[in-house]
């Protein structure tokens, strides 16, 4: 992590006081999950904003330097949303996202960086419902968690070492 | 192009309301002009109306933008409209990015200033974005019309025949001597009792000698060895058996077949009875020609007997000579049609197959039923006696996670009509049913198993599992030892037992597989590429499937999905046209690339391969699905995952958080 980028322990304070509102980048497949949170739009579900759509073919192309970048730029929190398990439009490959979900667990606990703050889950075409339950609830454990303190997170080098 | 300021039009759709009534446009507008590009911002009521097509095409035509950014619903409904609207304005379509503001923000945001302000981040983000993208070409490719279809049961032969009536030519590659699959052994078929061979029959004729016939090569004896290609262009190695007789000169009079001097055990008739080494597989097979069983013929052993040829009333019909051939054609597209096995009842020891006399499965019954199988119809036990009493036992393997999981759907209707037929041929003849579940669902399908119950002669009983059933001998007499729920054992007297197994997939299927490298489900069928939405459709573009290849299913449903898999091929296989190629895809930059081959592994489509004389790899976008699992994979960073390159989704990370 770019420690010139990083947020003071003072600014930290600030949000705290002012009321913190996390930033929260979700990657969503396009043919489950981000169907899903349009049917969430379809049915008029409210949920807080907080939580920034970008979206993928599919959770097989999440590189989990995204993920990273993420953290880097800015991010409180990540979440990755794909097909269920043996619902993914190519074939099988949200369980390679699985996978390298769980190594890269590993990589964000190496930096710093929380587990629950880097969250995968499973929302389908239907799953409207679903979709605004799990984006309310990543907020409301990010905002428990507070801002992702940069100044404190390992950098790049000492990770490698 | 980089991140220097370029033209960019920006349309925002208001959505009657939808949109605008959260999302206040003209505070939009006012953040655009922050920017440092030249934005020009139009606002239309309906933007995916016609009239405001029109118009928006009419803009850009005008305004010639370096970039298009469409503010409106999700890109699941009208990316591809607007796309459609730049290539009639004369602009590449992928240089296009749309806003999700109705799903995303307005409807799902209660505050109108949260809402406004997460609008203007996902919109700057899409001008952050869409300047990365790179206009995308979709490419076409030639295609070879002609079809290959694997098996010629019923399924494969209905596909046949629709692509024939289309005009189309295809090759039908059948393994074994004869065509029509099993049904054409079943003297009757559910719910309502039809001959079998006279429904298939007139289908066959037309398949053999019909109008559109010209259309078909039917290469019999005869399995596909090699596949190469893709899509459009499948190079196919066949490998033909000699059959030793040509079916084209043959009249079928049968003239050959007794004075052959070798008798071996028929095996179409489970070796109930003998046949000849030249033989008819059963009367009334199709094409009407015999076989040489060149394993059997004594000229296999050395010995000069030509008398099939000497009793032959035409002179070239007979050929000892003929070697097998290997066949290499192209297709644009296959069909896999090679039906279904019956699972090996031999694995119930309990139920005294093969051990106890007169245990046979349901094939075996049916040519026992059969005016042309081994008894010539009439129900006999093999002392020739016919039967007082035959038991038909259910679900052997179906339902059961240790054998086959999954039920089969057709072996109740089958067991009810076999009820139906032993009333008709022995009536006084008890028949007891031995079943788990009933499966009788469809219009028509509940007929036999109400006929059944009707019948004086007939009696249910219910098992758990099937190891609650034994079949023994004692003193000369068969009976069926039946646990029931209190933990007493009933013996039930039989004189025969018919046993109903699972349908399971054909030793075949995993060799097919292997050769298309196409994937099968868990049960070892072919997989789906969607089990209800595209279940003719194999997961590798251009193989299709009919048929209990895919899944175990009666006649009408194979005959529907012969019917299915020609409909794909025909609108997707179309004479003439090319394929279009889906530029969002992945490429490979063989400058960069390794060779380290763990692309290939992850990706579900084949669609991979190795240059092995350049050392990288290769992706062929017509196989290319775009899911971009290689991208990430790549640890030389040499994949670019086109319209999802990692430039573009950091970018849109950065935007998203600015």
């Amino acid at each position: 992590m770019n420690s010139q980028e990083s947020e003071t322990d003072q600014e930290l304070l600030k949000a705290k006081q002012t009321g913190f509102e996390p930033k929260i980048v979700g990657f969503l497949c396009n043919w489950c999950s981000y169907a899903g949170a349009d049917k969430a739009g379809l049915a008029q579900l409210s949920y807080p904003p907080n939580v920034r759509v970008v979206k993928i073919m599919c959770t097989g192309r999440m590189d989990p330097q995204f993920v990273l970048h993420a953290f880097d730029k800015g991010a409180d929190g990540v979440i990755i949303l794909g097909c269920h398990p043996g619902d993914c439009h190519y074939k099988e490959q949200n369980y390679r996202a699985v996978q390298r979900h769980r190594i890269l667990l590993r990589i964000l606990r190496e930096f710093g960086i929380s587990e629950e703050r880097c969250l995968f889950d499973f929302v389908s075409a239907a799953e409207g419902e679903k979709y605004a339950r799990v984006i309310g609830n990543i907020i409301e454990k990010i905002r428990a968690l507070g801002p992702l303190n940069r100044a404190k997170l390992a950098s790049k080098d000492q990770v490698l070492e | 192009m980089d991140n220097k300021p370029v033209k960019i039009s920006v349309f925002f759709c208001r959505c009657g309301g939808n949109i605008s009534d959260k999302v206040d446009a003209a505070f939009i507008e006012q953040e655009l002009k922050r920017l440092p590009d030249t934005i020009h911002f139009k606002v239309v009521d309906f933007l995916c109306g016609e009239e405001e097509k029109n118009m928006m095409e009419k803009e850009l035509a005008e305004v010639r933008p370096d970039r298009v950014v469409v503010v409106a619903c999700s890109p699941r409904d009208h990316e591809e409209t607007f796309r459609r609207v730049l290539v009639k304005a004369g602009i590449n379509p992928y240089l296009m990015q749309m806003v999700n503001i109705r799903e995303h923000v307005s409807w799902v945001t209660v505050d109108k200033d949260r809402a406004v302000r997460k609008a203007a981040i996902y919109i700057k983000t899409a001008i952050r974005r869409v300047k990365l993208h790179k206009p995308l070409e979709k490419k076409t490719i030639d295609i070879i019309p002609e079809v290959l279809v694997i098996g010629a049961g019923v399924a494969g032969i209905k596909a046949a025949l629709s692509l024939a009536q289309a005009g189309r030519k295809v090759t039908v590659v059948e393994k074994g001597p004869v065509i029509g699959g099993l049904p054409v052994r079943y003297e009757d078929v559910f719910p309502d009792m039809e001959c079998g061979p006279c429904m298939l029959e007139p289908m066959m004729g037309e398949f053999l000698h019909g109008d559109h016939a010209h259309n078909i090569e039917l290469l019999l004896l005869s399995e596909v060895s090699e596949v190469k290609g893709f899509f459009g262009n499948f190079q196919v190695k066949i490998r033909k058996n000699a059959r030793f007789i040509d079916p084209h000169v043959c009249i079928g009079c049968g003239e050959c077949v007794n004075p052959c001097p070798v008798s071996v055990p028929n095996d179409y008739n489970f070796g109930r009875d003998q046949r000849k080494a030249i033989y008819f597989p059963f009367a009334g097979g199709l094409p009407n020609a015999p076989v040489i069983d060149w394993n059997s013929c004594q000229r296999s052993k050395g010995t000069d007997c030509s008398i099939c040829k000497t009793a032959c009333p035409m002179p070239e019909a007979v050929n000892y000579e003929e070697t097998p051939s290997v066949i290499e054609k192209n297709f644009g597209a296959v069909i896999l049609a090679i039906g279904a096995s019956l699972y090996d009842v031999s694995r119930f020891p309990n139920l005294g197959y093969g051990t106890v006399p007169d245990v046979v499965n349901s094939l075996e019954f049916e040519r026992l039923l059969a005016s042309n199988g081994p008894t010539q119809g009439k129900l006999e036990m093999s002392n020739g006696e016919i039967p007082k009493h035959v038991s038909i036992i259910h679900c052997v393997g179906s339902l059961d996670k240790n054998h086959a999981e999954y039920c089969s759907g057709i072996c109740c209707q089958c067991a009810f009509k076999y009820n139906s037929l032993i009333a008709h041929k022995a009536p006084g003849t008890k028949v007891d049913h031995f079943l788990r579940e009933v499966a009788i669902a469809g219009k028509s399908d509940y007929a036999l198993y109400q006929q059944a119950h009707q019948r004086g002669e007939t009696r249910f009983f219910r098992y758990n599992a099937i190891d609650d059933l034994k079949v023994i001998r004692e003193g000369g007499s068969s009976f069926i030892l039946s646990q029931t729920d209190c933990g007493k054992a009933e013996k039930i007297r039989t004189d025969m037992v018919v046993l109903c197994p699972a349908l399971i997939p054909s030793p075949d299927t995993e060799k097919l597989s292997a050769v298309f490298e196409i994937p099968r489900d868990k049960f070892g069928f072919f997989e789906e590429l969607h089990p209800r939405v595209d279940s003719g459709k194999t997961k590798i573009r251009g193989i299709f499937m009919a048929g209990t290849c895919q899944s175990p299913m009666d006649i009408q449903k194979t005959m529907n999905q012969g019917v299915a898999s020609s409909g794909y091929i025909l609108s997707e296989l179309v004479e003439g046209r090319k394929i279009e190629v889906e530029p969002i895809n992945a490429q490979v930059n063989s400058d960069k690339c390794s060779g380290c081959k763990c692309c290939i592994l992850v990706c579900p489509y084949k669609a991979i391969s190795f240059d092995e004389a350049n050392e990288v790899a290769e992706i062929n976008p017509v196989l290319c699905q775009g899911c971009g699992t290689c991208v990430p994979n790549c640890p030389s960073g040499s994949i670019i995952g086109n319209h999802f390159t990692n430039e573009e989704i950091l970018e849109e990370i950065e935007g998203m958080l600015s």
